[in-house]
């Protein structure tokens, strides 16, 4: 897996979302941090999806549910 | 056809994490489902730091609104602290600039 963060791309989606708001020097990792931990949680919970209905591959349906609750649970 | 001028995270690198993670044969509709729900993510993301950091009277987002949303999010725990996912999840490179100085040392030299 590719390790480096896409650094800048970070900082200009934000920019899009939120053009006046500002990040310091290097929140932009604690970011990409936080988007993998988001990537982390959403496979784990469509692998248990896809376990559940005994499939076994990664379906659409899987992640949409996932999806649901993963968002839900990176409110902050 | 892709447009140039809308930044988000490249698709490829969107995959190949999830799929590391997920460690199981994923249907190509079920990646797109992760490419959105990815989009979504930075959207609410960025109004939730924005909250944080207005609320707080600033205009930059700080390492410190990314740790109360982390803790927030409860991926941040007593039992699991910033720097713990830090170590974990980022390479060594992002890793020095994270935290300078171990942090579970005996000596914490306070360095820039």
């Amino acid at each position: 897996m590719k390790r480096t963060a896409p650094r800048s791309t970070l900082r200009k989606i934000i920019k899009k979302h939120k053009p006046e708001l500002r990040l310091a020097a290097n929140a932009d990792l604690l970011v990409h941090l936080n988007f993998l931990l988001f990537l982390h949680r959403l496979a784990e919970e469509a692998r248990t999806n896809a376990f559940e209905k005994k499939s076994k591959i990664i379906k659409p349906e899987h992640t949409i549910a996932a999806a649901k609750i993963i968002l839900k649970k990176s409110r902050g | 056809e892709r447009k140039t001028c809308e930044p988000g995270v490249p698709s490829s690198l969107i995959k190949n994490i999830f799929r590391h993670y997920v460690k199981m044969p994923v249907a190509r509709e079920a990646f797109r489902i992760v490419e959105k729900c990815s989009e979504r993510y930075f959207k609410q993301l960025s109004s939730d730091l924005e909250a944080y950091t207005r609320h707080a009277g600033r205009k930059t987002v700080e390492m410190a609104d990314l740790e109360v949303l982390m803790r927030r999010q409860g991926l941040v725990t007593d039992k699991m602290p910033l720097h713990v996912l830090i170590e974990h999840y980022l390479p060594l490179e992002y890793r020095k600039l994270l935290i300078p100085v171990a942090v579970s040392g005996n000596k914490v030299i306070p360095c820039k």
